[in-house]
């Protein structure tokens, strides 16, 4: 029998279980979406090192990486090298 | 932008908050001024410009970098060693 319906089989008989499988299944899958997005959307990550070699160099001056920010006015910051 | 460089240059108290680099650990602040510095200084003279402006990133890393980190850098980059991407 496979994995599933021997699963499905003895949920039938204790079905206390299945808020179980909910919460487990729930939070490896908010673990995986947030991997996922650390991969995909983090500015420090770079998939490709030849056409996108650092991608932390295209923020603009004024992205807010953190999630909260106290002490920090965001919007008044602005672009303060040289360029070249 | 560059223009008012020179000012900017001779006002200079300590590097500025860098929003690529927010967080406590700014090794890699340290880092990419010096790489940047050193990319300014390549770009600028392959166009025959005036290399000035470049002075902000040396300016920045020397505030940010351990000595002991510029001092190393410098020698591979002299002997043709340095690792990084100029």
């Amino acid at each position: 029998m496979s994995m599933l319906a021997l699963v499905r089989k003895q949920l039938k008989s204790h079905p206390a279980l299945i808020p179980l499988f909910i919460f487990i299944g729930g939070g490896a899958a908010m673990s995986m979406l947030y991997l996922g997005r650390l991969a995909l959307k983090n500015p420090d990550v770079s998939w490709d090192r030849k056409n996108n070699p650092e991608p932390w160099n295209k923020m603009t001056p004024d992205h807010q990486y953190k999630l909260f920010t106290v002490n920090m006015d965001y919007s008044k910051l602005e672009k303060n090298r040289p360029d070249f | 932008m560059s223009g008012n460089f020179e000012e900017k240059i001779k006002d200079y108290a300590t590097a500025p908050f860098d929003a690529r680099f927010p967080n406590t650990n700014q090794t890699r602040n340290c880092f990419q001024n010096y790489l940047d510095f050193h990319r300014c200084n390549k770009a600028l003279s392959a166009k025959d410009q005036d290399t000035a402006p470049c002075e902000w990133y040396q300016k920045v890393y020397k505030s940010i970098c351990p000595l002991a980190w510029v001092s190393k850098w410098d020698e591979q980059h002299d002997n043709g060693n340095f690792a990084g991407r100029i």
